[in-house]
This record gives structure tokens, sequence and C-alpha cells, in this order.
């Protein structure tokens, strides 16, 4: 197995790189807001490395021939999310320090128990059932909390948690299981209706579901952010077992009559999209957060003003749903890019080993997964530069939230191990070494 | 399926696309439009949280200093002599911008201006990493008990008083009233500032239109000042044509007829017309010297020319075209005492008198003494320049010698400001605005053979009555800073000769 070390050195390499990055912009930002070296700079690094060289051990042992991009990148924007939490509240910035290391060891977990992705599908109802019930989580009273008018967390003694994200990668499990095995029966009409064969609603029932449960967490938890995520997933996850444009016309369709519907029903919704159309009329009141966020974004420029020298503060939500415009405004154009264009590798990746991947199952749930990370980006970047209504939903890897980050590394775990399998499988249908090199561009 | 996820991959660039798009038109395109929308408070909240240079006077005062504080704004700006700098410091306000030296000294206090260099030790790179510690303060020209002796001498009423040194045109004291305590704008409590905004804009005479460089204001006698430099300039006979002895005079091309003030009668040569500031006799002397001679004379004093002061937005003093009074003779008449359409600000008449103290040079006006570093260290030093010749050394002293007479002489309109050991030079002016109301003027220099400053005061709308004239209450106050200012160095007490100050004031006129 000559590959699994080179793989695995340029992750360590990048690794290295990725450390030395995120140290040089936290010693940067401490200058720019305080004037010093931050004090913690010599621990935070250290502990950032040994948290990443653990995960790179834990692959070298349990996934040697996964990708050696992913891993890297995401602890790079792990890092990068840090500073600009720590930037704003020193407080967040050491929660996050923990979470990141409760991410990692479940990210090491993942990748012990999860030892073939395919194990999984075995599960598919159970991860049903326990997407669907974490979702719902939040509605039950007592334990369900409203926060910034969307009901999305659940907290349990003094620790707050948003279910909806896990829920998320039990869904695309779900989903990814269920589509492989009738993905015949999507794609060709079975029944026939006077000339036309059509669908047997049967198999459309799947859709119908994942419509309705979109629409129930728009409408109980205020939610469109996570609503259009879930929707667009298993769409995309449809279409991408069928290859039926129609599902992609029809998912847009219902979502648009749906979202039209609820609009009219939520106020939450309605102010959303009243500061998303017109933020000036509303300048002071709901489309404050997209005006300051777009000042904020405006005053970075080409460059930037440095990390650490903006003001900041006049943003609410700075460190989770508008931790981008933050970035944007202390990097420029050039910073906010790079972050983006670190995400888009990411998804590369992922779609590259969906790619690579030989059963059905595991080329959903790598695209899938792949989706998710790259729709969530969106869904938040756009909004917060208002392409989109704004949604409070994270940046990946970047935002501030316990919950977001450890469904991210169990998210990176569940990739990586696709990866692995696929290389596996790659090696053992006796596929010459030399091409292996060069069969890695997917996309 | 490799197809669908190869689509999907086409998709998410898609997307990602418009996110590269939106935010190149963000930060690219339209930056400038969104850094320059009023609601934008973070440029303004960025530069809050920038360390800021002191402002202090000449005499050591703090005017204005910035003291951290740990809310988002990191710093505080005070005002510790509160309302009585306000006129030149102004204000730092995050919600309506900036005013006074705060804002034409920005770059200077924020360190934005100094010149950049390159880091030669380690504290020095990291000042530059910080950007904390490249600030400079700024010393003013002005001296606090001197516009103290300003305030006090106002003592409550509307007016303005600027101070000069005439050799170099650093300001002494600029005081007005109206005035406001600029703390109140500068707080980081939104409501409580809006309230103090809403205060102070209610305050009847808008004391932030900062009227010592703003207004302008008819300078009536005052700009005999002017007419009778404009004689030994361009027509000297004039000076010694003895003028009949008038109460009204009447004007050509009309059936108007200009009145001396309170009906007295008047009249002799220059020297007895400027005394007693004859109206019909200085009337006279504009129709003969003609509107051009007139307007040249006028426009070399500052006239017509926004001074070139280091704060912002100064008014520009008027003296009509010499073509307007073509098609009306009786307004030179008028121009010539400066009514109609003359009108200057308390700073240019304060000019005026600069330019006869300094053998008719008149230097640049300015509030800028010396400007230092965070060190301490003396970064640059005001070099005085001339900012025009108004006329020759000849002339300023023979016009020294009338405005002399004015405090000196015993039927001197400007009697008020004599100090005794010292010859204080001078001109009255009561500006008629209409009717019953008068703008009270005050322009002097001292001492009168080697002249250490120049005071212009004014008090606007003011009766008009023998007893409210710039003679009887504008004098005084210029006769305090002069006696303050002088006593520095000297032990000349200030209090002394109280006696001599009311003794002969009712041959006035307007």
């Amino acid at each position: 197995m000559t590959p699994v070390p080179a793989r695995r050195r340029t992750e360590l390499g990048l690794i290295f790189l990725a450390v030395i990055l995120t140290g040089g912009l936290y010693a940067l930002a401490g200058f720019g807001k305080a004037g010093s070296l931050p004090a913690n700079i010599g621990p935070f690094l250290g502990t950032l490395f040994a948290l990443l060289i653990v995960a790179h051990i834990a692959l070298r042992r349990l996934a040697p021939l996964a990708d050696p991009i992913l891993l890297p990148v995401a602890g790079l924007l792990n890092g990068i999310g840090y500073v600009f939490i720590a930037r704003l509240s020193a407080h967040e910035a050491r929660l996050q320090a923990i979470w990141t290391a409760v991410g990692i060891t479940v990210f090491v977990a993942t990748l012990l128990i999860v030892r073939r992705a395919r194990d999984l599908e075995r599960y598919r109802y159970m991860f049903a059932a326990g997407g669907i019930g974490m979702l719902l989580l939040p509605l039950v009273p007592g334990i369900g909390e409203n926060i910034n008018g969307a009901r999305l967390w659940i907290h349990v003694g003094t620790l707050n948690f948003q279910p909806g994200e896990i829920a998320k990668l039990a869904l695309a499990i779900f989903f990814a299981s269920v589509l492989a095995e009738r993905s015949d029966l999507l794609s060709q009409g079975t029944k026939r209706l006077g000339r036309f064969l059509v669908l047997d609603p049967r198999y459309l029932a799947p859709i119908v579901t994942a419509w309705g449960l979109s629409l129930v967490i728009f409408l109980a938890e205020n939610d469109l952010g996570s609503s259009f995520l879930f929707f667009a997933l298993f769409i995309g996850m449809l279409w991408v077992a069928t290859g039926r444009a129609l599902y992609l016309g029809v998912g847009a369709a219902l979502f648009g009559g749906g979202s039209v519907l609820a609009l009219k029903a939520i106020g939450h919704a309605q102010t959303r999209v009243q500061a998303w159309l017109d933020p000036w009329v509303h300048a002071e009141t709901t489309g404050y957060q997209i005006i300051q966020g777009w000042f904020a974004i405006a005053n970075g420029g080409l460059f930037g003003l440095g990390p650490g020298q903006s003001g900041a503060a006049s943003i609410p939500e700075a460190s989770t749903d508008m931790i981008f415009a933050v970035m944007a405004e202390e990097l420029g154009l050039l910073g906010a890019s790079a972050i983006l264009i670190g995400f888009l590798l990411m998804v590369g990746s992922g779609l590259r080993i969906a790619v690579r991947c030989e059963r059905p199952f595991e080329k959903l749930l790598a695209a899938g997964l792949s989706l998710i990370l790259g729709v969530q980006t969106f869904v938040i970047v756009a909004g917060v530069t208002r392409l989109i209504p704004l949604t409070g939903i994270t940046l990946p890897f970047v935002s501030y939230g316990g919950s977001s980050l450890l469904a991210n590394y169990i998210l990176l775990a569940l990739l990586l191990r696709l990866s692995h399998g696929a290389e596996i499988e790659a090696v053992t249908l006796a596929v010459p070494q030399e091409q292996l090199s060069t069969r890695g561009t997917g996309l | 399926m490799n197809r669908q996820i190869r689509g999907l991959g086409l998709g998410i660039s898609i997307l990602f696309i418009a996110l590269f798009v939106q935010l190149n038109y963000l930060q690219v395109v339209h930056k400038t439009k969104l850094a320059t929308n009023p609601l934008n408070r973070a440029t303004v909240i960025n530069s809050y949280t920038l360390p800021r240079g002191n402002i202090i006077s000449a005499d050591g005062v703090t005017l204005a200093t910035s003291i951290p504080t740990k809310d988002q704004f990191k710093y505080l700006r005070e005002y510790p002599t509160g309302s009585l700098f306000e006129e030149v410091t102004g204000y730092y306000s995050y919600i309506y911008g900036s005013d006074g030296a705060e804002a034409y000294y920005n770059g200077v206090l924020t360190g934005r201006s100094s010149p950049f260099k390159l880091p030669t030790s380690l504290s020095g790179l990291k000042n530059l990493l910080t950007n904390t510690n490249n600030t400079e303060s700024i010393t003013l020209t002005l001296l606090d008990k001197l516009q103290k002796a300003a305030q006090a001498g106002l003592a409550g009423r509307d007016g303005s008083v600027v101070a000069l040194d005439p050799k170099t045109g650093a300001v002494l004291a600029m005081y007005s009233n109206p005035t406001f305590d600029p703390n109140g704008l500068v707080g980081h409590n939104p409501t409580a500032v809006q309230a103090a905004y809403k205060a102070i804009t209610a305050t009847p005479g808008g004391p932030l239109a900062s009227p010592a460089y703003r207004q302008i204001f008819f300078p009536g006698s005052s700009f005999k000042i002017v007419t009778a430099s404009a004689v030994y300039d361009h027509d000297p006979t004039l000076a010694s044509t003895a003028q009949p002895v008038l109460s009204v005079l009447s004007l050509p091309d009309t059936t108007t007829q200009l009145h001396n003030f309170a009906g007295e009668s008047c009249g002799g040569q220059i020297l007895a017309l400027f005394t007693v500031s004859c109206d019909t006799g200085f009337a006279q002397i504009g129709l003969d010297l003609g509107a051009k001679n007139l307007y040249d004379e006028a426009a070399s004093f500052g006239f017509d020319q926004v001074p070139p002061i280091d704060l912002p937005f100064p008014a520009k003093s008027n003296f009509p075209t010499a073509s307007s009074f073509a098609a009306n003779l009786p307004t030179l008449a008028y121009s010539a005492i400066g009514q109609e359409n003359v009108e200057a600000s308390p700073l240019e008449m304060a000019l005026v008198g600069a330019s006869i103290a300094n053998s008719g040079k008149i230097m640049k006006p300015h509030i800028l003494g010396s400007i230092t570093d965070s060190q301490n260290q003396v970064v640059s030093t005001y070099k005085p320049a001339v900012w025009l010749q108004a006329t020759s050394a000849s002339t300023a002293s023979k016009v020294t010698t009338l405005m002399e007479s004015v405090v000196s002489a015993p039927n001197g309109t400007g009697a008020a400001a004599r100090i005794p050991g010292i010859q204080v030079a001078a001109k009255t002016g009561t500006a008629q605005t209409g009717t019953h109301h008068t703008d009270d003027w005050f322009v002097a220099f001292a001492p009168a053979n080697d002249p250490q400053i120049v005071v212009s005061v004014v008090l606007p709308n003011q009766g008009d009555l023998v007893s409210d004239q710039g003679g009887t209450l504008a004098a005084p106050i210029a006769k305090s800073l002069i006696e303050d200012y002088l006593a520095t160095g000297t032990t000349q007490g200030s209090s002394s000769g109280p006696g001599s100050a009311s003794s002969t004031t009712t041959q006035a006129a307007g």
C-alpha cells in the first residue's frame, strides 16, 4: 500500500500550514484589537495542532486512504473561526475551543464506530426516526427554547443544543439508503394514465413527506434556513439518484408555493423577507442587522481593515449568523473569497469522493453530505450579503456553536470514511497503481 | 449517477459564483456608496475606537482629550473647559459628525496625516501593527485667560469676540454667545446626545453657527478704517479736504437723505471726521472716492474673500462690486460707512484692525500653534505667513493716528477703551440694522506704537439709544482683553484706572 503514507504525509503538511496560518491570523488580530499578542496564543496553537494531529493519527489508523485535503481545510476554517470568535467574545471563544475538542473526539469516534459506510444502510429507519425526532425535539415543551424568533434549540440544564444540526446528517443517511434502493422505480413511470406512464404515487410518497416535513419545520419552528436546507438536500439527492430534472422543477415549485403559504401565516418569516426585499425602509428595525452587515462588508473593501481592526460590535449576532460579515470587513474581498474557496474545496473533494464511490448508497451519501456543506454555506453567506433572505444558520466550522461544530465533524468523518472505502474498492478492483493517482479528478 | 454528481458540483459552483459576484459588488463597486450612506455609523464608530490626540490652549489648559472607556467606542471625548472653547475646538460626535478644530485637524489628531515612517525598533513595529500610538496633539494659539475675559465681558449677552496677534495672525481669543457645552454631543448614549443636540439647536441664535468666523454683520462705522485707508491710498487730497458741518447729507439722484447718528452735526478734515465717526463726512468721502477705489480697497482688506483660517467653512465678508454702484450712487455713500450691502464677520474686522496694526500686512489667521506627537515631541510649529498686503506702511501709520484719536481725543467715540499708560487705537461701529436695532462694534489694537493684540467685538441686535453703541457696549470688552493680554509677563495691574473709562461718550455717531 504505497499510496497510504503519501496521502497522509500531504495531510500532515497541510495541517502544519493550517496551524501556521491560523497562528499568524490570531497574532495579527491580537495586535489589531488589544495591541499585544493574545495571551493564550501558545496554548491555543498547541491545542489546535494537537487536536488536528489526533485526527490525523486516527485517519492513519482507521482510514489511511481517505482524502488528504478535507481535514486540513476543516481545521483551518475552524481555526480562523476561533480567531474571529475570540476577537468578538472571550467567553464564546472558550466554549468554542471546548466544542472543537469534543468535535475532534466525536470525529475519531465516528471513524471508530463506522468501519464501513454501507453498514449505516442497515439502520436506515433508526436514522429516519432519530432525525425526525431530533427535528421535532425543540417543540417539546420544557426543553424547547425560542431564540430570536426561531424555535431551534433545546436546553438541558445549562447546555443548549440545536438538534437540527445532527438531524440533517441522520436524514441524509436515510435519504441515501431509500433512494439507492428505489432509484429505478423513481426514475421511470410505472403506472399508465391515459397515454402517459406516470410515477406510482406510492413512490412519490417520500418527496411529499420531505416537503411536508420541511413545511412543518418552517411553520412550527420558524426556520426558513433549515427548511430550505432539508428540502434542497432531499430534492438534490433525488435528482442525483434518478437523473430526472422533473424532480428539480416540482421541488422548486412545491418549495416556492409552500414558502408563500407559510409567509402569509408567520410573522417572523414575514419580517425576514421584508428586511430582505427592502432593508432601507426598515433600517433601524428589522433591516438593521442586514444593513450593518452590508456596511461592514463594504467597509472591508478589497484588502480589509486587518484582523482585529473593525468595529464589529455594531452587527447583531456577529459571532454566529453574521460572522462572515466580520470576516469580510477585516479580511476584505480577498480574504472572504479565500474562505469561500476553502468551502468550495471541501465541497469539491466531497463530490469527487461521491464520483469515486462504487455503490449507489455511498455515492448518494457522499453527494448528500457535500450538498449539505455547500448549500448551508451558500444559504448563510448569501443571506449575509442579501442575495436571499437572511436566516439563522451557521457557517460550517466557522460560526460559534457547539452543535454545529459537532455535526460538521461527524459529517467530515463520514466523508473521509466514504473516501477510504472508495479507494479500498479501487485497490481491490486491481486498478494499476499509476492510474490511481490520476483518477482523482472527479469534477 | 456520476453525471448528476458533476451537475451538482456545477450547480454549487454557480451558487458560489453568485456569492463572489455579490461580494465584488458590495466590497468594490458599491463600496463608496455604502461607506457614505448617512445610516452608516460604522466608519465613524471605527474612527471613534481609535485614540485621538489632545487639544491644548497656548497657556497649557487641556481643551479636548480622550478618556479610555470600556464600551464599544473605547474612548470618550471630553472637553474639560465646557462651553468656553467650543467655538474653536468644535466637537467630535459620532451622530452629528465633527466641527471646529476637531474637524479641521482630524487627520492630525488621529495621526492619519502624519508621514509614514518605516519602523526602526520593535516598539515601532508594534505601533505599526497596532495602530495605537501615532496620534498627535495640537496646541492652539488661544489663551485660556483671554477666552475667560471675553466670556466675562459679554456677560451672557449675544455677541462675538475675536483677538489676534497682528504680527503673526495667531488667534488669541475667539468666543461667541450663545454657546453650548460640546460634552453633550460626544457622549455614547445616542438618546442623550440627540436630546442635547435638540436643546442646542432650540437655543435662539443658533450656537452651532460659530458666529465669530461664520456669520456676517453690518460693520457700520468700524468700516471707516477701510474708507480712511482708501483716502490715503487712492486720493490723499481728500484727507485734507474739510467736509461741511452737516447733520443731514443730501444724496445724489434721489430725495433720500443720510442722517448722522442721533441727529448730531459734524464736519471738518478726516481726523475730526474719524474721531467722532461723522457719517455725513465719510459718506461724502465715499462718493468722492468713487466706487472702484472703495471696492479695490475693501478687496485688498479681505472683503469678498474667504479668510484662510484653519477652521472649517469660514464666512466670506461682502462688499458690493464696483459696477453695482453705477446705477445706484446713494448706496455708495452708505457702503462707505459700512451699511447697505457691506457685511463682515467678527474675524474679518479683526483682520482689518490687524492690517493697520501690522504696517498694512494681514497675516494668515490661524489657531494652530504647534503639533506634538504622542511622546510630547514637537513635530511642527505653525509658520506665520502674509495673507494680504492691505495697504502701505505709511497709510497704516496715518490710519493708526486716526484710531488713536478715537480713544484719546476728548470727543472720541472710543474713550471707554482708554488704558492708563497704554495707547489704544480703535474704531467704533454702531450699524443700524432696522428700526431701533443696532449691531455694536469695537475694533481696537494696542499698544499703538508696537501693537501686540488686536480685538474685534460685536454685539448684534442691541437697541438704538445713545447708550447702546459700539463705544459704550463693545469697547469695555475689548479693553479688558487688551489689559489682560498686555499684563502677561509684566506686573502691570489690570485693575487700575477705572475712572477714565466712562468720561466722554456722548458725541458718538453711527
